[in-house]
């Protein structure tokens, strides 16, 4: 939780048994309650004020914002705000670097996290319970016990300042979380399929890449689904190894940006929305995978 | 193998093939050796060579450095400023996990009943909980700006402008102002934790109450909790192990600041590296945030272990 936010911030998933459909939603229609709708629709409202202000602050020219105050409703609408925003927050560059960054890292983790959880799942890799218990106590650990030491590595690989240093950092913070999750859906295929493919003549690599893989769509998207929210918010390895403007990623920009339109709150809300609408879309459209994989432990019991 | 030469060799094989149905061999370890790489170079090491750069007054440029063995760990009691950072680390813990788990049962508990738009409901709840921190912190830095931030413009509004304050800077409200929006974004997954297992509970078990004449605040008690005690263990475990990183948030919005009023650990730590060049310090204050971590959360991870243990 993000913390919430951190590469932690997205929750970890206790235990999966990800569905590839949204449980919670598909149960029979009740109809009625309209006391509990009305307050829940309230307390609902109160919950997106914050951004239905950035909203419609973002789309009012900053006179009409500074006469009429933040509640009120625009007297004027403009989208000036967030072609300024866009130049003065080095959005382009800072979209791009976060989007090859994703593009860089998320594939990546999800694949050797899948291996490792493969091997520990089907293989009956030794010490596995020893492995597991390490590998799981990285949900624990903060970033910033890493961060002096990491700092010191990259330098001294020249990786610092630079996207795909990064990606180190970033696979080993998400491979606890993955392997949790991307294991335990593992263990719940039978191994019939697999003694079955063995027969065949297939081995480890085939079955993997042929059987397990496919066979575990549901849980390697939601896996990748969060970690690409995770990824895509991180902020603090992002601060302090990198340093340019031209390498910086959507967070880091985006509290320079905030330092900068500090006084010009029509720009900064418009800011504030170039940096969140894509990951707000996104969740509105992938909801179901992310609902789904947090609370599959909890259905579970 | 050392039995393997007192046994035919027949057997010997017997024992090799059985052996290597028993451990995965050559290829689970090919398989786990990526990741593994991965994690030992860039979280497990990095770990430990903070926690013996913590036994030294490195500066954090310098190419060297002594070692003063427990000098860092001994000076931080008399740092007013740790004292302060522990104190807001416990402050923030409990209030961002008990407000969160507190709000996010009742919502599910409202959610589970008879509601309609469950899903969007659902789906605003826990919006604020995909958000870049960063975001976060800039967007309620702005809501508290004291003069046209939302929240002063709307205490004066309903005519309580004498309640309008400059919340993020002045001492006494800064630490309750940061914790605003992390329980604002905290609450949704307890919210979607506690719907997923109400929804699991059976309707049965309710109308046998009923049909006995308990209360609704008997079920509750009686048959509500007791059937959440894993979800309360889940959703807990993880609060517990998400609060104590607080970094984030309280580095955008207030720098530690006003003065050192909403300093935490993870944040003093960064400015002691990073603005005062006392790396051996600062890694000594992340070593003693991270060992409370894994400490408290040490029946987590191994539940979580023996869970999926073969």
């Amino acid at each position: 939780m993000s913390s919430s936010a951190e590469v932690a911030p997205v929750a970890t998933l206790p235990d999966a048994h990800v569905a590839p459909s949204d449980e919670l939603s598909r149960e029979p229609k009740r109809k009625g309650g309209i006391g509990i709708t009305i307050v829940l629709t309230l307390v609902a409202l109160l919950w997106l004020s914050p951004l239905v202000l950035l909203v419609t602050t973002a789309l009012r020219p900053l006179s009409d914002f500074v006469a009429n105050g933040a509640l009120s409703w625009p007297q004027e609408w403009t989208l000036q705000n967030f072609a300024d925003a866009w130049g003065v927050g080095n959005f382009a560059t800072t979209y791009r670097n976060s989007l090859f960054l994703l593009i860089l890292k998320v594939p990546l983790g999800v694949l050797i996290s899948a291996m490792l959880a493969f091997a520990l799942a089907k293989l009956r890799l030794r010490f596995g319970t020893a492995i597991m218990f390490a590998v799981f106590l990285g949900l624990t650990i903060p970033i910033y016990i890493t961060i002096v030491p990491v700092f010191v590595l990259l330098r001294s690989f020249g990786a610092i300042d630079s996207i795909p240093g990064l990606v180190g950092p970033y696979l080993a913070f998400g491979i606890p979380f993955e392997v949790l999750v991307l294991q335990s859906f593992f263990r719940q295929l039978p191994d019939e399929l697999i003694e079955a493919a063995k027969m065949d003549g297939a081995g480890p690599w085939r079955i993997f890449f042929t059987l397990i893989l496919p066979l575990s769509t549901p849980a390697l998207v939601t896996v990748f689904i969060l970690d690409a929210v995770a990824t895509w918010n991180e902020f603090l390895f992002a601060l302090i190894l990198l340093s340019s403007d031209a390498n910086k990623t959507i967070p880091v920009g985006l509290l320079n940006f905030q330092g900068q339109f500090s006084n010009n709150n029509t720009g900064l809300a418009a800011g504030i929305l170039i940096a969140v609408v894509p990951i707000l879309i996104a969740y509105i459209f992938l909801q179901r995978w992310i609902v789904g994989g947090l609370t599959a432990g909890a259905t579970k019991g | 193998m050392g039995t393997a030469t007192l046994e035919a060799p027949a057997v010997d094989a017997a024992v090799a093939r059985r052996r290597r149905r028993k451990y995965g061999g050559i290829h689970a370890w090919l398989f786990a050796l990526p990741a593994l790489a991965v994690y030992l170079i860039f979280l497990v090491y990095p770990a430990l060579s903070s926690l013996w750069f913590s036994f030294t007054d490195w500066d954090g440029l310098s190419p060297t450095y002594n070692v003063v063995g427990l000098e860092n760990y001994i000076n931080m009691p008399k740092d007013p400023v740790v004292i302060q950072a522990l104190i807001n680390n416990i402050i923030w813990t409990v209030i961002t996990i008990v407000f969160p788990v507190v709000i996010g049962l009742a919502l599910a508990i409202l959610l589970n009943g008879k509601v309609r738009g469950k899903p969007v409901l659902r789906l605003i709840f826990y919006t604020p909980a995909v958000l870049p921190l960063v975001a976060i912190a800039s967007i309620w830095g702005w809501l508290y700006n004291p003069d046209y931030g939302a929240i002063n413009s709307f205490l004066r509004l309903i005519g309580l402008g004498s309640l309008a304050q400059p919340w993020l800077g002045q001492d006494s409200t800064a630490l309750a102002a940061v914790m605003v929006p992390a329980i604002w974004l905290r609450v949704g997954f307890p919210m979607l934790l506690y719907l997923a297992a109400l929804q699991g509970i059976s309707q049965d078990m309710y109308e046998a109450a009923t049909v006995d004449g308990a209360t609704k605040s008997q079920q509750f008690w009686h048959i509500t909790m007791p059937s959440l005690r894993p979800a309360h263990y889940i959703v807990l475990a993880l609060s517990l192990i998400d609060s104590f990183k607080v970094f984030d948030l309280i580095y955008a919005m207030t720098y530690g600041g006003p003065g050192t009023a909403t300093q935490v650990m993870g944040t003093w730590m960064y400015f002691n590296v990073f603005q005062y060049y006392q790396a051996g310090y600062g890694t000594a204050i992340a070593v003693v945030i991270t060992i409370i971590a894994i400490a408290v959360s040490i029946p987590y991870v191994r539940s979580q272990t023996k869970e999926h243990a073969v």
